[in-house]
């Protein structure tokens, strides 16, 4: 509470230190009037009014400065001294033009001894000069607390102070002794002269600012000596009573003033020659940090290699120079194998002939003299210095790039540093353009396995079919995103179904492609054969159908793919059954009339395991005859071969019979349902590893068919 | 998954220790694929360690049966866990493959 009020009483004072000035200015010059006998009128005043309106004036007048904002806006410090001339500098041409009026009226007659005339612009003087020293001087603040330390803020203060207590003694009227008064002078002096040595700002300037700024401040020191020589003159013009001027006060800021800006003006000076080799540094830095832009902006391979050889280039100031990619880690479109700077590719060959047969080393080179090498001295060499630099990745090198000077001895190691953080910042850049291109491939990928989940599920037939001699459930999970299991339905003429069941060896996309071509080569396989000479021949037997579907997988199906399947033709007319059996997974059965369960044991050969005629003879067809509610069902390896338990169990076969005994007397969706939550305890916590299909046909005695 | 080939006059013996799936089918055709494989007279799987086949390791005995068999080479199954020889049979393989219980029998047959 206390320091926030501290911290609100100068911007108080501010609003009334200028009017106060003011009014001091004019009680001066009314008691100066009244000391140099020129205003009679004023009567006498006493001694030490002049005194102490002086004192007040230049109290006001510092420290509305001291309060004003900061006269430096950010780093504009060349502004700033520019302000500073133009403002004070015009007061010391007003200075020196009042001046010259005086020495002219001095001769006319009218003027001659009109000490009210002299003292006025003496007057007029001495407050134009302390405007100006308090102006110089809080600037001057502003750039030595540049990026200054704590300690540095103190120090100033501390001159300020002591600048202050000079001031307040003469206003209080105490005079020390001179054995004490030139110490204490002297003694900040060499304050101001420490603190003159802070000239950070300088470092900030540009070439150009540079000379600005050293014109600019011998400006000022000109307005300085202006002003000192116009009072040297008038202390020891006789014509004149002047009052006693704050001397040690005015002495002091009129020297630290002067002295700054000839320390400034002597370190911008002396910075000239090296100002090139700052702003190249600076210009490093702005490069590297556009390099680094290129990174979040996203852009592409071939400008990442564009701009590393263009800052590459100035920031060495090569003459030429080129970029080798490595063609076999250059994949992505549009970039070129080589890039060149001011040089034709024909004189590059030349150069990485020489290069080659010189087997010079793979990493960073330098070379200073080219004309001394061995090797280089046949050929007609412009360039003298040469350097090369590997573009240096993670697990190889990207390229390599070399810089050419038509000078000797132009590269340094200090060059080599800088260019290995461009090279390194490229490679960064490049290695994460990269890793997004990938992560983007990654995605499409993701998307065209959904669209393939969502072709291979259009499959899968969605309206079971229905009669009212059987029902159908059916439940399919793919362990994949795809999976290898089918299973289909088709109604034949004469109320009769066919079912096939199968499962394609592997998991995922070529999985899902086989189950594709086995779902074609079925709807094929099952039309009706127009030249069949008895109905019986109309439709293939499974036995032909599995043979002639083995014969069409051989061409499409690899060697270590094969093909699993099961396919039954059901007769209501006929009350059974026919199937075959191809390396399928055993049929599970409940008879209704003499109320068992049981597997049917058949032999049968999985297709594309034998791929010629001999196949015929490893398939069978069964014949059975059926009654109202037997239960078939009909699934995958993936149910039985389900892990559970203790992680290597299988569900089995004999876990799969039981559930049936036990739920038979449902309806087919309820045993599926049964049988499903009952594999869904057993595997539960395990990821399913392989794709799982499960139907079950429940054969109904035929109602009939509901009057229309 | 581990194979380990123990060679004799005119038999190779292989054994299987381990799971054969996908991943480490890639093993045991490897081994199959050998070309000095066919020198041989018979080539004898011990199946005693084999506790799981998968489809993928079926496949990699499939892939080379042609073969074999074209070069008059024998391969012979032995010491099949129950479980490993159901989904042979399930496949129709037994009927294909020469599968029999012991080392004896297979170093008659």
């Amino acid at each position: 509470m206390c320091y926030s009020w501290f911290l609100s009483v100068p911007q108080r004072l501010l609003s009334f230190l200028l009017p106060l000035s003011l009014l001091s200015w004019v009680l001066l010059l009314l008691s100066a009037l009244s000391h140099s006998g020129a205003g009679p009128w004023l009567g006498s005043w006493p001694e030490w009014s002049t005194q102490l309106t002086q004192g007040l004036f230049v109290l006001g007048i510092f420290l509305y400065y001291r309060y004003k904002a900061s006269p430096l806006q950010g780093q504009a410090f060349v502004e700033l001294l520019r302000r500073l001339v133009l403002v004070p500098g015009l007061l010391a041409v007003a200075c020196v033009c009042l001046h010259l009026l005086e020495r002219l009226a001095k001769n006319e007659p009218v003027f001659s001894n009109n000490g009210l005339f002299f003292t006025s612009i003496y007057t007029l003087n001495l407050g134009l000069f302390v405007i100006f020293l308090a102006r110089t001087n809080y600037a001057w603040r502003a750039l030595v607390l540049f990026r200054s330390t704590p300690r540095l803020q103190r120090e100033w203060t501390i001159f300020e102070v002591l600048l202050g207590a000079t001031l307040l003694l003469r206003l209080v009227g105490i005079n020390p002794p001179t054995y004490v008064g030139i110490p204490l002078v002297a003694g900040l002096g060499l304050f101001g002269v420490y603190l003159s040595g802070h000239q950070k700002w300088v470092a900030y300037l540009s070439q150009r600012d540079k000379w600005r700024a050293v014109l600019y401040q011998a400006a000022l020191l000109g307005g300085v000596l202006v002003f000192v020589q116009y009072f040297r003159i008038t202390q020891v013009d006789p014509q004149l009573i002047a009052p006693q001027p704050q001397y040690a006060f005015l002495l002091l800021t009129a020297f630290f003033s002067a002295f700054y800006a000839l320390m400034g003006l002597l370190v911008t000076f002396f910075n000239l020659p090296i100002a090139d080799i700052i702003e190249q540094r600076r210009n490093e830095i702005l490069r590297l940090q556009r390099l680094t832009q290129i990174i979040q902006r996203g852009q592409t391979t071939a400008e990442v290699y564009r701009i590393l050889l263009e800052s590459a280039v100035q920031t060495v100031q090569a003459d030429a120079a080129w970029l080798d990619l490595d063609p076999s880690h250059t994949t992505p479109e549009n970039v070129e194998p080589t890039l060149y700077f001011n040089l034709d590719p024909d004189k590059a060959n030349a150069l990485r002939a020489r290069l080659k047969g010189h087997d010079l080393p793979e990493g960073e080179f330098i070379t200073n003299d080219l004309n001394f090498r061995v090797g280089f001295e046949g050929v007609p060499q412009r360039f003298r210095s040469l350097l090369q630099l590997p573009l240096r990745g993670l697990h190889f090198n990207y390229g390599m790039l070399y810089l050419l000077k038509l000078e000797p001895h132009t590269f340094d190691r200090e060059d080599l540093s800088i260019l290995q953080t461009f090279t390194s910042q490229a490679v960064l850049s490049i290695e994460n353009l990269e890793l997004v291109s990938t992560s983007l491939e990654n995605q499409r990928t993701q998307e065209e396995l959904k669209i393939s989940f969502q072709v291979q599920d259009s499959l899968i037939p969605k309206n079971l079919p229905t009669d009212n001699w059987f029902e159908i459930s059916s439940h399919s999970l793919a362990a994949k995103e795809v999976g290898g299991d089918f299973y289909d339905f088709l109604h034949l003429p004469g109320r009769r179904l066919a079912v096939i069941i199968g499962d394609v060896s592997g998991k995922g996309v070529t999985a899902a492609f086989h189950m594709a071509q086995m779902k074609g080569i079925f709807h094929s396989l099952m039309q009706e054969n127009p030249l069949a000479k008895n109905e019986r021949d109309k439709f293939p037997v499974p036995s032909k159908f599995m043979a002639q579907a083995n014969t069409a997988l051989c061409h499409c199906l690899e060697r270590s793919s094969f093909i699993t399947s099961s396919l039954y033709i059901i007769d209501y007319e006929q009350g059974g059954f026919v199937f075959a059996r191809a390396g399928h997974c055993h049929t599970l059965y409940y008879h209704a009339l003499r109320e068992e369960v049981f597997y049917f044991d058949s032999a049968g050969l999985g297709l594309g395991i034998i791929r010629n005629e001999t196949y015929e003879k490893h398939i069978k067809n069964q014949f059975y005859d059926y009654s109202p509610g037997d239960v078939m069902v009909i699934y995958t390896d993936g149910i039985v071969e389900a892990r559970g338990g203790s992680g290597t169990d299988e569900y089995g076969e004999d876990r799969l019979k039981l559930r049936l005994e036990e739920s038979y007397f449902q309806d087919a969706e309820h045993i599926k349902n049964f049988i499903l939550d009952d594999l869904n305890r057993f595997t539960h916590g395990f990821p399913i590893h392989d794709d799982q299909t499960l139907l079950v046909i429940k054969f109904k005695s035929a109602q009939p068919p509901p009057l229309a | 998954m581990k194979v380990t080939a123990q060679p004799s006059a005119d038999t190779l013996t292989l054994q299987l220790d381990g799971e054969l799936d996908a991943s480490s089918a890639i093993v045991l055709d490897t081994e199959l694929a050998k070309p000095d494989i066919l020198n041989y007279r018979k080539v004898l799987i011990d199946c005693a360690k084999l506790s799981y086949i998968s489809s993928a390791g079926l496949g990699v005995f499939i892939s080379h049966l042609q073969r074999f068999q074209d070069a008059n080479v024998k391969l012979v199954f032995f010491n099949m866990q129950e479980k490993v020889f159901n989904v042979f049979e399930i496949l129709g393989l037994d009927a294909l493959m020469t599968i029999v219980p012991s080392v004896a029998e297979a170093e008659a047959a």
